[in-house]
C-alpha cells in the first residue's frame, strides 16, 4: 500500500506519519518512510536521532533515467536504500528527499 | 520517486507538504491513498479542502481527512459540517494531546515519549484501518 500523508507545516501530519509508520511496522509488514517535507523531520517522529540523519545522502535528481519504457531508476531499490536510507525502531526503513540547505534543489 | 514508490516492500508512506507544486510533481499520483491533516479551525479546513481535490484530480482512489488536535464536541462538530458540505471523508479522528508537543520537545518520538497516550491510540487505529486489519 502507498500512502500520502498531507497536510501543512505545523498541523501534526509528521508526528502523525511517523507515529504510523512504526504502528504497521509492528504489525509485521515491511514500512518505507518518505520524508518529503522540504524542512525533514520525519525522523525524529520515527524514533531516529536527528543528528544521525545528517551525513546521510538525500535521494540524487539523477536517480531515475529515460528508458524506451519509461523512467527507470539507475540503481535497484536495494541499492538506493544501501546508500541512502536509515532504519530505525521496529525496523522502519527511512529515505529522506531534501536536506534542509539544499531545499532549492529537491 | 515513481519507481522508488512503485518498488517499495509493503507500505511505503510519504510525508509531503503537498503544496501544489509538490503535488504536480508527480510522486503522489502512484498513491492508493491519500490522507490530509487538518486542524479544526476554518484556514486549515480550506487548504485542506483544496488538497483534497488536487489529489483526487491526480486519480488517487481514497482521499481522506485526518481531523489532528481535536479538543471537544465543537471541534467535532465544526470539522464534520465542513466534510459533509464539501463531500470529503474523515479518516480519522487524532484528540488534542500535550504528549505530542511533549513528544518533541524531549526529541523522542511520540510512541517512544508516551506510548499509551489517547493520541498515539487514535493513530493506531486509524492505521489498522488503512492497512485493512486491526493488527496495527
Amino acid at each position: 500500500m502507498k500512502l500520502v500523508v498531507a497536510g501543512k507545516g505545523g498541523s501534526g501530519k509528521t508526528s502523525i506519519s511517523g507515529t504510523m509508520a512504526r504502528l504497521i511496522a509492528r504489525s509485521g509488514r515491511d514500512v518505507l518512510a518518505i520524508d518529503g517535507d522540504s524542512n525533514p523531520n520525519l525522523a525524529l517522529t520515527l524514533g531516529i536521532p536527528p543528528d544521525s540523519i545528517g551525513e546521510l545522502p538525500t535521494l540524487p535528481r539523477d536517480l531515475l533515467q529515460r528508458t524506451q519504457d519509461g523512467p527507470k531508476l539507475k540503481q535497484s531499490l536495494e541499492e538506493v536504500c544501501a546508500s541512502h536510507s536509515l532504519r530505525g525502531p521496529d525496523g522502519v526503513t527511512l529515505l529522506v528527499m531534501a536536506h534542509p540547505q539544499h531545499a532549492g534543489a529537491g | 520517486m515513481r519507481s522508488v514508490i512503485e518498488v517499495a516492500e509493503d507500505v511505503c508512506i510519504l510525508d509531503t507538504e503537498a503544496s501544489p507544486e509538490h503535488l504536480a510533481r508527480g510522486t503522489a499520483e502512484y498513491a492508493d491513498a491519500m490522507l490530509i491533516v487538518v486542524e479544526p479551525y476554518y484556514k486549515s479546513l480550506e487548504t485542506g479542502r483544496r488538497m483534497a481535490v488536487l489529489g483526487t484530480d491526480l486519480g488517487i482512489p481514497r482521499v481522506g481527512l485526518v481531523a489532528n488536535k481535536m479538543r471537544d464536541e465543537r471541534d467535532l462538530s465544526a470539522v464534520r459540517e465542513f466534510a459533509r458540505s464539501n463531500h470529503l471523508e474523515i479518516a480519522g479522528v487524532i484528540p488534542f494531546d500535550d504528549e505530542m508537543p511533549g513528544a518533541e520537545r524531549a526529541g523522542l518520538a511520540p510512541l517512544d515519549h508516551a506510548p499509551d497516550t489517547a493520541a498515539v491510540a487514535a493513530i493506531g487505529e486509524l492505521a489498522a484501518r488503512m492497512v485493512g486489519d486491526g493488527r496495527a
